[in-house]
Parts: structure tokens; sequence; C-alpha cells
């Protein structure tokens, strides 16, 4: 018996749909649509607050996500460390993943007034990596030099300035966590809960089922590569967000197009039977 | 910015992308020799970032301040080194001391953290009334507690979902298909960043799009 | 750990906090495991040269070795340097941008709507997809604000009860645990 045209569109070699879904994403990089992009309010939220500091307060930005989630989080990291650095607040960084090196790099790269305007030990300062997950986090929200006995390049906390004024979460203004994972959960636990700092997150989309701690335990939380975009916009300084949000509208509307012609291949080939 | 001249630059960014269209060749063609070369060098450096980073780690904060007098710190260490014995059967039941220990102190901290965080706090959040309440906080506010109570009667209740639980029990249902639903869409998002990422580096490299 | 959140005991509290310092060492240590286990299977794969395998399981521990040794010598060695900042994240970025194919497909064949709840979960799903995207706004100026209610109020119940009955289960896990009735983690029944 000879398939209905649904059934061979519902049953189309799977390769064919990976090429349609990468020529797809590739057309808006080549000819943007340039859509503008609205302001959500926890991403205004987060900006509010990093808008309401200054010099005198320090702000804690942990990377507790890998160079693998770069395309989601590297927009908004990029914004908000250069609002922070516009604003003078004081940057103690720390993280949980090996490999947050290179993504320091890379927030260095794009906002270079870390090393230029910026006195490292004074104005910021880079703890390194911590292994122990939960275990870390808690432990640093209670005494931060107990865990850490020198910075990243092996300069003992004794001569690091800004570290000397941080001992523990109660004197951290706002803790800016980039997470992909449950590294936000032990900061509302330890952190915010514990010790009643303020904690924002800046996280892969997947993390927006945060938002049930938004706005009792969370201050802010930007949803991946769409609150990068958004922060953009609020800093007024367009970057990699702006550009890959049209390649996010044409796959989203690949997505809605293929969900509805897969429900009406279905319906159709059910009525059939 | 003008396409990179430099060779490191250059030949880092073709690297990159040669790599990634390895990779993907997997998924738009077949498995091939290419794909298995990239998942092996994958394997290869993430190791090695971790073996590099964590001596690091434990040279600033662990051996550094047993270099300066303080003792204590021999025990986690030999604790840590105990960890080592964990693959060889014979000796396996050594690492369960420095296993036990930090599962120990993992638990006692997450139950402590989960309790007010993730239970008191929640249900404090469901109940508590809007502030300033229009129409659409009150129908908000009844939705998500209603959307809360019966989702939670779903998991919870072990009483079969019969009777005067069936309704309430499917309302659960549907509410969490609604929540499912939602991650799925920020799912999706998050996959197509990721992708988006790599499509515009392999553009940016064959020079069909501005370097950036 | 519990001992200290409820009672405010100095001793207990500098105990606790020497205790959680030295978990975090001892988890430090445990990322060298990875390297006996994974070399243990390579190794086995080498010596009895396994067709298709063996010069990978090779090529694996011998650029393994390299790339450390250079590590721990120098990190700004240009050979590391450029290694990591072009074929590690170029490697990392795409191995997990490859489910994006895949949810694709999954979304192509498995997303039908055959009941009420698969219904619901594809319309929400769809609502969301609409906020992210702006051209969601181009299509209906009513789609960001459903949308953003689904985010913001409709998910938050469900959500809300996955929350909590994760810290249920955690909690009744970790009392287990303490009790010695879980013995998975060290490789016990």
């Amino acid at each position: 018996m000879s398939k209905s045209i649904w059934s061979k569109i519902t049953e189309v070699d799977r390769r064919v749909l990976y090429w349609v879904m990468f020529i797809a994403l590739a057309i808006p990089f080549i000819s943007p649509l340039g859509m503008p992009v609205p302001v959500t309010e926890m991403t205004k939220a987060v900006y509010d607050k990093v808008e309401s500091l200054g010099p005198k307060n320090i702000a804690l930005f942990s990377i507790a996500g890998g160079v693998s989630a770069w395309p989601e989080i590297a927009p908004s990291m990029v914004a908000v460390m250069r609002h922070l650095v516009k604003k003078e607040v004081k940057i103690v960084v720390w993280g949980f993943f090996t490999d947050q090196d290179i993504t320091l790099d890379m927030i260095t790269s794009n906002v270079p007034e870390l090393k230029t305007k910026y006195k490292y030990g004074e104005d910021w300062v880079y703890m390194g990596y911590l292994a122990g997950g939960e275990t870390a986090v808690a432990a640093l929200a209670s005494d931060v030099h107990s865990v850490f006995k020198a910075d990243k390049y092996g300069t003992p906390v004794e001569k690091l300035p800004l570290i000397q004024r941080v001992k523990s979460a109660k004197d951290i203004d706002l803790v800016l966590t980039v997470d992909t994972g449950s590294y936000i959960l032990y900061y509302v636990r330890h952190w915010n809960v514990g010790k009643g700092t303020p904690v924002a997150e800046i996280g892969i989309a997947m993390q927006a089922d945060m938002v049930v701690y938004y706005p009792t335990n969370l201050v802010g939380l930007m949803i991946g590569v769409r609150g990068g975009a958004e922060y953009e916009k609020l800093i007024g300084r367009l970057g990699d967000g702006t550009v890959r949000m049209d390649a996010i509208n044409i796959s989203h509307l690949l997505f809605i197009i293929a969900i509805a012609l897969a429900n009406v291949g279905y319906i159709a080939t059910r009525r059939k039977k | 910015m003008p396409y990179p001249t430099d060779p490191l630059i250059l030949s880092g960014a073709w690297a990159s992308v040669i790599l990634t269209l390895m990779v993907y060749s997997y998924v738009l063609y077949k498995e091939n020799l290419a794909y298995r070369f990239t998942e092996h060098t994958y394997i290869s450096t993430s190791l090695a970032i971790s073996v590099v980073v964590a001596s690091q780690t434990l040279t600033n904060n662990a051996f550094l301040p047993l270099s300066k007098g303080d003792i204590s710190y021999v025990i986690p260490i030999i604790l840590g080194l105990l960890l080592f014995t964990l693959p060889f059967r014979q000796v396996r039941w050594i690492s369960r001391y420095p296993l036990a220990f930090v599962v120990g102190v993992g638990t006692g901290l997450a139950m402590r953290g989960a309790v007010h965080a993730q239970m008191v706090a929640q249900v404090l959040t469901a109940i508590t009334l809007p502030k300033a309440p229009q129409p659409i906080d009150w129908f908000n506010f009844f939705f998500s507690l209603i959307a809360f109570l019966t989702s939670t009667s779903y998991f919870i209740f072990t009483r079969e979902h019969t009777g005067f639980m069936a309704i309430p029990t499917k309302i659960g249902r549907y509410m969490i298909m609604l929540a499912l639903g939602s991650y799925f869409g920020n799912t999706i998002l998050f996959r197509m960043a990721m992708l988006s990422g790599r499509v515009e580096e392999i553009l940016k490299v064959f020079g069909i799009i501005p370097w950036r | 750990m519990m001992f200290e959140y409820f009672f405010a005991v100095k001793e207990i509290a500098a105990l606790s906090s020497a205790i959680q310092k030295w978990a975090i060492i001892i988890s430090t240590f445990a990322l060298g495991l990875g390297i006996i286990t994974t070399f243990r299977i390579h190794i086995a794969h080498v010596k009895r040269r396994s067709k298709g395998q063996w010069f990978f399981s090779a090529w694996l521990m011998g650029f393994f070795v390299l790339l450390t040794l250079i590590g721990l010598w120098n990190t700004k060695f240009i050979v590391y340097d450029w290694t990591f900042k072009n074929v590690y994240v170029a490697l990392s970025t795409t191995l997990y941008a490859i489910t994006g194919f895949y949810i694709f497909t999954a979304a192509y064949r498995a997303f039908r709507a055959r009941s009420i709840e698969a219904t619901i979960l594809i319309v929400s799903g769809v609502l969301i997809l609409l906020r992210n995207a702006p051209i969601g706004e181009a299509i209906w100026s009513g789609f960001p604000t459903l949308g953003e209610w689904v985010l913001m109020k409709g998910q938050v119940g469900g959500m809300r009860t996955l929350t909590f009955v994760a810290a249920v289960g955690l909690v009744v896990f970790g009392i287990r645990t303490l009790l010695g009735m879980e013995r998975g983690y060290y490789g016990g029944e």
C-alpha cells in the first residue's frame, strides 16, 4: 500500500531534519533580521540591583558553568561584567569548573578594563577553582579564609587587600552565579537563606525552573542567551547575545512548524485508520 | 574586525572549525573515524585540564598551608590519597572511609539547606497573599496555590487516585505537564543557542560572515 | 553539620568549618580517580589490540600525558594554551551542542498531542518558545504576554511541587544514608 503524504512527511530521514536545522541556523547570520529584544522583568531586576551598587560594594562573580555552555551564557557574563566595571564595583571571582580559567580569559579579553582600569588585589581578585560542590559553597558562606589560603596565582590571602575584606557571605553585597547546574540552589540554601546575601543567577535557559525562588530568594534570573541580549540592550552595548537572537528566532519558528506539521500529520494518519 | 592574519589565531580558528565539522559528520552523515578521533581527543584534554587545575588547587589550598606549619592538613591529604584505592578490588574497602566522610558532610549540608529553602520557603511563598492585589494577582495566586496543592497530592499521597482523589490528582498531572512543557521550551532555547554558536563560528572562519 | 546549623556554639562552628574544608580537599583528589579508571580501560584496549579502537586509546593516553606534563610545568606555554583555547573549547561546545539536533527530531517525531496531558505540554512549550524568541511578538503581540505568564505564574505551581518533592526525597535519602541504610555510594548493596 502506498504511503500517504503525511506518512512520508512524518517518517522523513532524521539527517534531512538535521541539515534543515543546520542551514536554518546559518541563514540569519548571513542575512540578519535585526528584531528588537524586549526586556523582561527578571533580567531588569538583575540590572537594577547591579545599578544600585558602587565602588564601596563587593560583588561575587561565581563561575559554575563550563566552557561548553559559552554560546548560552558568555553574552550574559560579558554584559554583566561590563556593567560591574562601569559601576566600579569590587569583584571577587571564584568557580567550580576546572576549565574556568579559559572562561575568565574570555571575559577579560572582552572586558579589558579588568586589567587596565582595575587593580588586581584591590579592585578585583581571582581565587581559582574549588572542588566539593555544595560543601564548598557552604564552607565559603561561613569562612572564606579557611577555604582559600591563596588566590589562583599562589599569592597568599594576606597580601590581597580585597579578599581580606571578605571573610564570609555577609561581606558580599551581591552574588552573581553563572550557572549550568545546581550551584544556584547551593547559593540560595547557604548564602541567601543562611546568611541573607542577595543572589542573582546568570543561567542557561534550563535554569528557568529557578523562577520558583524569585523574588523571595533570588534578586533576579537571566535566562540563557535571551537574558544576555536583554542585558546588552540595558547597558546600551549590543554584542553576541543580540546577534544570536536572530538564529533563535528562526530556529524557534522551525520548531513550531515541525511540531505543527507532526501533529497535523498524526491527526491525518489517525483519521485514515 | 578584519579577518585575522596572525598565524596562531588563524590556525586555532581553523582547527576549531575542522574539529566541529568532524563532530557534526556523525550527525549529518554517519559514525566515522573522524568523529571517534574527536571524542577521544576531548576526553584526553578534559582529563588533562582536570589534573592540572586540581594540582594547582591542592598546592594553593592544602600543601601551601601545610608547608607553613598547619599540620591539620595532613588528615585530608591522607584521606584524599586513600581515595585512589577505589579502582583496585583488593584494597577498595579503604576508600570507603574518605567517601563516607565526604558523603556525610555533603548530606548534612544538603539536608539542612533543603528543608528551609526548598520546603518551608516554597510553602510560605505559595500561601503568601499578593501585596497590592489586582484581580489578575488574585487569579495568579489561586492558580499557583491550586497547582501546587494538586500536583503535590499527585506525588506524595500514597492513597489510590480514585474517588475523591481522582480530580485533584488529575489536575495535578496537568499542572506538572504545564511545568514540564515550559521546561521543554526553555531546553529548546538552550540547545538552539549552543548550536547557533557553533554555526556562527563556522561561518566566521569560512569568511561567509564578518569576523567579530 | 546539622548541629552547627541549629546551635550557635563557637567550638562546633570551628569544627564544622574544618570538616568542610577537609571534604573540599578530599573532593579535589577525586578528580584524579577518573584518570585511573579511564587508563585501565584504554590500556586493556591497547594490550588486546582491540580492532578499530586500540589506536584511539593510545592517542587518548599519549595526548593526555603530553598535555598534563606541559600544563603542570607551565600553563601559559603555547602548546597547552593553544590546545585548550582552540581544541578543548571547540570540542566542548560542539559536543554539548550536538543535542540540539536530537531535540529537533524529538520534537518532530515524538511531540504528538495524543492525550490532554501531551496537549498541555505542547501548548505550554510552544508558548515559551514564542516568549523566548522575539519573533513571537511579531506574529501576535499576545504571545509574549501569555508566554511570560506561563513562565512566571503558570508553571510555578508545578515547578514548586517538583522542588518540594525533590527536597523531601533528599531528606529521606539523607537520613537513610546517615543511618547506614543506603550503601550505594561506596559500592555496597
